[in-house]
């Protein structure tokens, strides 16, 4: 009744071959680029995250092939056979408390590197850090700067609105020259901390070269999130959180650039920022006083 | 085996004794094997829609914006334009085939369909402790399909929100546009609650109180475990989800906003509520898939299973852990970070007992003698598939790496091995092993192993290359990757993954077919075609109304194959030992 184990298993071994040589001949016909890792990392933390990745990498492969081979050597060998029968045993507590032992300080030890590394992801930004105001919206991003005193007036959350895109408070001084772009342009080598605002709903920053992510929730300013990239380059910002219909275009480009080009454009957008503000600022005064 | 059947010919009555109408035996009925075999079915049907699902959305991500063959101009307007898939209509595709999958294939089969069939067999009872409420759960799981497929005919569309339904998007319909659609989701989950809710009750009742003489815990196979411990889990789990399920209807339609920042809620309560069922749910999904697991490559090893009690306590550990590890879905959500933290160490703490597990599978085919039968192929694969997506489930319970990960595909490969090499293989398995007791007849070998084998071929053509889209930062829930420059370069993966996801489709027909000519022409399945200890394979195939004629006495634990001294290689559980069988009782 039961089907005789030996030739077809044999025949299934074969197959497997065949098949697991023909999906690495179309893996490598489709060779081009960094198709099979991430892509280049462009952040310090960045490179510490990946050899976090690669070490958990290896770990996992060396238990995977260790215990598949294990496996699959045992399903060869005590495969069926006439008049062999099988060994009778229940178990064996000392084996058993090695393989709780062992997994487990690995754990353990993934663990405290893992969340060392956390921490220092996560550690307090540098004072000379650059801040950028992000608020996200279905379905886009808009990025505004301190302008020309340096000094970017801090969200309220509360204040959020369709009108004040930033919950702005109203006659903060420090609000007066900021100045808002549709692209995150940023000088390499200076730490960047970013306020992460939603207007709507839950967003996400996400940059796979920076290995960084972080959801932007509404009524809330996350402010914990800073970094500083190491190689210039134009990279994209997604919303990886679903956002509704339009959120696979949620998109906004991401330009690294050196400090003399940041200066520059810097200068230029809050020049023009300022220019801009000063007319609508008498509009505003009468609209302001009939209320 | 021949003694053995002969030995049972005495007392058992022919099935044909009960006899009743058709909507008394097929739709209205109160025998524990029909219910679960309504729950198969049922879950059947569902996996050819959320299947059906899976290849609409997964053309599209391969190919975009072209027309989608075949099904393309028969799509609603809401999904697709000219036979194109539209960003909202894969967005309800994805959400749809998730919920479908989660709460309508996966859990009705492995606890509806085996809990129902195999608890009152393997335990020695006659039937559950409440039939009444057993059919009622059935029926409450039926009218909750209804509502979730009705949404798709709902004004604005199906839900497009992700099975996860995160707030706000879920909760203020200005932000989904679908707010009939979202309102039925909820509907659908809180009746699909109640039917798990009632199921689980039923099935703890019966397994504390139900048991033969002499079925003590400890000689409860490995199925009824699983399920006893997944039943404590949803009653647990699941009315966490039923309440947020209430809370988001009432914010979409009575004003109220327990999500909603502007009147004072909180976007993040959603997720702490849903994950605190959505871990749990987890192992809800994958535990009865170990147990019987355990049973098929303990009976085709014949030999007892490695480490019996350690398998118990590993999947009691599971279930304490599983309720302490939701905040692993959350660590960049924006809470806080210390928590993130401490949610890595409760997290890396959980993988230790599937590791146990693990090496207790490989113990348990060491030096036993293996036959390879579908059923056995397809446990032996839910291994290895497990192990999979046991490995890269570490990568996302280091924090670091999550930052890096998170909402990839990395993920989506990460679920599919688990539920998908795990959880389905499980049942695929657990079919081949059981429907000759469900259905007395075998199901045909050759086309069961050209079965598994495309499966297992087309199952890592479809979700492997799904790991190296998400390292390079694809993600999730988009529906066209190629507007993003660094990601249109992955077009050949996503093209590899959906011509496995096709194949893997096409498949299941092999399948379907086999099902099919086996019940008309399929060999006869004695009682006990695989040589097995259990209960259920005591009585004959089908087992008749009322399961045993006599009740049963349990003389020993369920997995004393070849124990030496005796002839044969295997001793039923209801069969004290001879004397010169020299067992080791545990």
């Amino acid at each position: 009744m039961l089907p005789s184990g030996n030739g077809w298993f044999r025949r299934t071994v074969l197959l497997f071959v065949v098949v697991l040589c023909g999906t690495a001949g179309l893996y490598a016909e489709q060779r081009s680029g960094s198709i099979y890792w991430a892509p280049e990392n462009a952040t310090v933390t960045g490179h510490e995250v990946d050899r976090l990745l690669n070490f958990i990498f290896l770990l996992t492969v060396s238990v995977f092939v260790l215990t598949q081979a294990v496996y699959i050597f045992y399903l060869v060998k005590y495969r069926r056979r006439d008049g062999v029968k099988a060994h009778y045993f229940h178990g064996n507590t000392k084996l058993e408390i090695i393989w709780t032992a062992i997994p487990a300080a690995i754990f353990i030890g993934l663990v405290i590197y893992s969340n060392e590394l956390w921490e220092r992801i996560h550690r307090p930004p540098p004072p000379n850090a650059l801040q950028v105001g992000i608020s996200s919206y279905q379905f886009g991003w808009d990025f505004r700067y301190a302008g020309a005193d340096g000094s970017l007036a801090m969200p309220d959350p509360e204040k959020i609105s369709m009108e004040n895109k930033f919950g702005l408070a109203e006659g903060d001084p420090a609000a007066a020259d900021d100045f808002t772009s549709a692209e995150l342009v940023i000088p390499v080598g200076r730490p960047v901390q970013i306020l992460l605002n939603s207007r709507d709903v839950i967003h996400s920053f996400y940059v796979p070269e920076f290995r960084l992510y972080q959801d932007a929730v509404p009524g809330r300013t996350i402010s914990w999130v800073w970094f500083e990239t190491i190689r210039k380059g134009e990279f994209q910002l997604a919303c990886s959180q679903l956002c509704g219909q339009g959120h696979y275009n949620m998109n906004a480009r991401i330009r690294v650039v050196d400090e003399a080009e940041f200066e520059k454009w810097y200068r230029e957008k809050s020049a023009k920022a300022q220019a801009a503000a000063a007319p609508p600022k008498i509009a505003e005064n009468p609209t302001k006083t009939t209320l | 085996m021949s003694a053995l059947t002969a030995e049972s010919a005495r007392e058992v009555p022919s099935p044909s004794v009960h006899r009743s109408g058709f909507i008394r035996t097929y739709l209205w009925t109160y025998d524990h094997k029909m219910i679960g075999l309504q729950y198969l079915w049922t879950a059947l049907a569902f996996l050819f829609i959320g299947g059906g699902l899976a290849l609409i959305f997964r053309y599209q991500l391969a190919w975009p914006n072209t027309v989608v063959p075949v099904v393309g101009h028969f799509l609603p307007a809401s999904a697709a334009v000219d036979g194109v898939i539209i960003p909202q209509g894969y967005n309800m595709m994805v959400t749809m085939h998730a919920t479908v999958m989660v709460f309508f294939v996966v859990m009705p089969m492995l606890i509806g369909a085996f809990g129902n069939y195999l608890i009152p067999l393997q335990i020695g009872a006659g039937d559950m402790a409440f039939p009444l409420l057993n059919e009622l759960s059935y029926w409450l799981y039926v009218l909750s399909g209804f509502v979730l497929i009705g949404a798709f005919f709902a004004p604005g569309g199906a839900p497009g929100t992700g099975w996860t339904a995160y707030a706000p998007l879920s909760s203020v319909a200005a932000y989904n546009g679908t707010r009939v659609g979202q309102s039925l989701w909820g509907i659908a989950i809180f009746i699909n609650g109640l039917s798990s809710i009632a199921g689980a009750t039923n099935y703890i009742t019966t397994i504390v109180n139900m048991r033969a003489p002499g079925m003590k815990m400890f000689r409860l196979p490995l199925p009824v475990w699983s399920l006893f411990i997944t039943a404590i889990l949803l009653v647990l789990a699941v009315p966490v989800l039923s309440a947020a399920a209430a809370m988001l209807f009432s914010d979409l339609n009575f004003g109220t906003s327990f999500f909603r920042p502007a009147g004072g809620g909180q976007p993040l309560l959603w997720q702490h509520l849903f994950w605190f069922f959505g871990h749990p749910e987890v192992y809800i999904m994958i535990l009865p898939g170990m147990g019987l697991a355990s049973e098929i490559i303990s009976v085709s090893s014949r030999k007892p299973i490695f480490g019996y009690a350690a398998m118990v306590w590993a999947m009691v550990a599971i279930a304490f852990l599983g309720f302490v590890v939701w905040g692993h879905h959350m660590f960049v959500s924006g809470m806080n970070l210390t928590l993130s933290a401490a949610f890595s160490v409760s997290t890396m703490f959980i993988a230790v007992p599937s590791a146990i597990k693990t090496f207790n599978w490989l113990g348990t085919v060491w030096r036993g003698s293996i036959h390879f039968t579908t059923a056995m192929c397809f446990a032996l694969a839910f291994v290895s598939m497990f192990v999979i997506g046991g490995l890269s489930g570490i990568f996302m319970a280091s924090t670091p790496i999550d930052l890096f990960v998170h909402h990839t595909y990395f993920i989506v490969a990460h679920i599919h091995y688990v539920l998908f090499g795990g959880s389905i293989f499980a049942i695929f398995g657990s079919l081949y092993f059981w429907f000759p007791k469900m259905f007395g007849r075998m199901l045909s070998e050759p086309l069961g192993k050209l079965h598994f084998l495309l499966t297992f071929v087309f199952f890592n053509l479809a979700f492997f290359p799904m790991h190296n889209l998400g390292l390079a930062g694809m993600m999730r829930r988009i529906s066209d990757p190629t507007i993003y420059e660094h990601l249109r370069q992955l077009q050949p993966l996503n093209q590899l993954a959906t011509i496995g996801a096709i194949g893997l489709g096409f498949t299941t027909f092999v399948f379907l077919y086999n099902v099919i000519r086996s019940l008309r022409h399929g060999a006869h399945a004695p009682a006990n075609p695989w040589h097995s200890n259990t209960l259920e394979w005591t009585v004959p195939s089908p087992p008749g109304h009322g399961n045993f004629p006599v009740t049963p006495t349990v003389y020993h634990g369920p997995y004393e194959y070849s124990v030496p001294g005796m002839e044969k290689d295997f001793l039923p559980q209801n069969e004290p030992a001879p004397a010169e069988a020299r067992l080791h009782s545990h």
